[in-house]
């Protein structure tokens, strides 16, 4: 009885495992890219017209492929299903069958470029999952790259020149809204921008892991996230304090041209990059280039919810007509601390002075002809404690009880103490036309010249 | 009656134990089989032999090229193409191309026009590669596999 309980037991133990194993063996003898061989074979024989093409696809041998790149350093099995890629006969069929679009073969020889140079994606894989490896669970820090950001890979070769003249205008466009949008005034970039988002050096050839794909709809992928970040900051990076918001045709061209933001370069004999003329850009294009992220227009000056701040504005006439260019120049160089507001000198956020004055003339073109009557003002009168009484119930309400700021701007940094004091005591006086900041002086809330004094002692004073 | 019982309830107890037995034996077998098929890979780490040089167009009668990087000389005549190796059969040095056919510079082997040794150490003449055409157009050279001297590639 027992024997035969135990004959049993073998047995089926035995039949399981002649099922695993002829599975796996089953599997191995028949890989995904045997049927697409398999089925390219068929359709290249009835395709093919002249006697010498149907005996080249009868002639046409089923087995694994690879281009080995040895100078790129890469391995690609993408040939194995995509069989067709240079075969003209297979133009029409579908993909993996078809040819390869355009004439980039042609330039690009599949022996000397292989792939995943343009495409991205794992070359050593031999099944479709991995290959393209779409998301984490694939273990693959590149995943292949959507034909739509495809341009983003010339740039490792081509410069922007030679690529605007070539058609390629998604990243021409992307880079376009890259320089537009400000995105430079928050992230450094080939050592200047500003410092409050990340730097984007070699952004676009950061691993898959790089990027909390959290709150990522679809594919959890690098062009995924950077696409809906671009769209509405806040559902990817709930924490983030990014103002713009593109759409969705924008965040695609962004998208690309960000991608192509990589460190790795592939080696000179393939590169076909000659220095780019440095074009000196303008006053506008630096601003749009650094300062419109915040600024915007500069005519309405906003309490910002992301960055916790009012942001001033900087093209209100009434501002410019009390800050002069050198004030005004002193701001952007040194920043206002405590601000979002970077130091844009060279040692920090990398303008040259001379870039710097660009901005500083194109701000100033707003300013009126008039410009506001000179007034003697002399600190030495001022009464600190007189001050703060007076700044207590009349400007603490905006901006903070220690001049930190709130909805008013913060008046507690460097920048406040160094500004020049006929340009504090016009603005309390005057206020500031078209933002919450009401005229002060004794035409307005009726302030007299001395209390006004009085309260400017003692803001210098914080 | 009994005794035939008894034996039959053997019988199947054997045929059992034998069926797990084979069964078992066959599936440790494949196991093994498959392992042994591991040692023997699909695919090398080695850059591919073969190589595209161009559309038959651009070979016209008359037509003497070298490839350096790809180590090998392209030459047309009216009877057909043909691909020479210029790496030297003595030691492997890059041979160059005379008047009279092809010289080491290294130990001084002298071949002909179509390859044959004439003097210096070479022990073989330079060998003859094959050509074909790849379905999109362009002439392939497989420099890993060798034809017999004088075999030309008709266009
Ligand atoms: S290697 Fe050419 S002669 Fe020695």
């Amino acid at each position: 009885m027992q024997s035969r309980f135990y004959a049993s037991l073998l047995l089926i133990s035995a039949l399981i495992l002649l099922a695993f194993v002829s599975y796996a063996g089953l599997r191995e003898l028949n890989p995904e890219w045997k049927t697409y061989q398999k089925e390219y074979k068929r359709l290249f024989f009835n395709n093919a017209v002249t006697p010498d093409m149907k005996k080249k696809a009868a002639e046409y041998t089923v087995g694994i492929r690879q281009i080995y790149i040895k100078d790129l350093n890469r391995v690609d099995r993408c040939d194995n299903c995509h069989v067709g890629v240079e075969n003209p006969l297979m133009a029409k069929e579908k993909v993996p069958y078809r040819q390869h679009s355009g004439t980039y073969l042609k330039d690009h020889p599949v022996t000397k470029f292989g792939c995943t140079i343009c495409h991205l994606g794992q070359g050593n894989a031999t099944n479709k999952k991995e290959a393209h490896a779409e998301g984490h669970d694939t273990y693959w820090d590149y995943p292949i790259l959507p034909l739509k950001h495809i341009q983003s890979s010339c740039t490792q070769c081509h410069n922007m020149d030679f690529l605007s003249k070539h058609g390629a205008d998604v990243i021409i466009e992307g880079e376009k809204l890259f320089n537009e949008k400000g995105c430079k005034g928050c992230h450094k970039l080939s050592g200047n921008g500003g410092v409050l988002g990340k730097a984007l050096d070699g952004v676009g050839s950061q691993p898959i892991h790089y990027f909390p794909m959290r709150y990522v709809e679809g594919e959890r992928t690098q062009p995924s996230w950077l696409k809906q970040h671009f769209e509405d900051p806040r559902k990817v990076v709930p924490e983030s304090v990014m103002k713009v918001k593109l759409t969705p045709e924008e965040a695609d061209k962004l998208t690309t041209y960000i991608l192509s933001i990589r460190t790795y370069d592939p080696p000179k004999i393939y590169r076909r990059i000659n220095e780019e003329p440095i074009v000196a850009k303008d006053g506008h294009a630096l601003y749009n280039m650094y300062c419109v992220a915040c600024h915007e227009d500069g005519k309405l000056s906003a309490f910002d919810e992301n960055l916790k701040g009012t942001i001033p504005a900087i093209e209100n006439p009434a501002f410019l007509m009390n800050a002069d260019d050198r004030f005004i120049e002193m701001v952007v160089k040194e920043g206002r601390k405590g601000t979002p507001m970077t130091s844009w000198q060279l040692s920090s956020a990398g303008l040259t002075d001379e870039e710097i004055k660009k901005i500083v003339s194109y701000v100033a073109l707003q300013r009126g002809h008039e410009s506001s009557k000179p007034v003697s003002v002399n600190l030495k009168t001022g009464d600190k404690d007189a001050g703060k009484e007076i700044f207590n119930v009349r400007c603490a309400l905006c901006h903070g009880e220690k001049g930190q700021g709130g909805l008013g701007l913060n008046l507690a940094n460097q920048i406040i103490k160094k500004a020049d004091d006929q340009y504090l005591f016009k603005t309390i006086r005057d206020g500031r036309a078209t933002t919450p900041m009401p005229p002060f002086g004794s035409t307005g809330l009726g302030l007299t010249d001395q209390q006004i004094v009085n309260v400017i002692s003692y803001i210098k004073a914080f | 009656m009994s005794s035939t019982g008894e034996k039959t309830e053997i019988g199947r107890r054997d045929f059992l134990g034998v069926s797990a037995i084979v069964a078992g034996a066959i599936a440790m077998l494949s196991v093994v089989a498959g392992a042994l098929r591991l040692t023997k890979s699909n695919v090398y780490y080695e850059q591919s032999q073969k190589f595209k040089i161009g559309r038959p167009e651009n070979f016209p009668a008359g037509t003497k090229v070298k490839l350096d990087e790809k180590k090998v000389f392209i030459f047309s005549e009216n009877s057909g193409l043909y691909a020479i190796s210029s790496i030297c059969t003595h030691l492997g040095c890059i041979v160059s191309q005379t008047d009279s056919g092809f010289l080491c510079p290294c130990h001084g082997s002298r071949y002909d026009g179509i390859g044959n040794v004439v003097g210096g150490p070479a022990p073989r003449a330079l060998p003859w590669l094959e050509i074909s055409l790849h379905e999109d157009g362009n002439l392939v050279v497989d420099a890993s596999k060798e034809v017999k001297s004088g075999t030309m590639f008709l266009i």
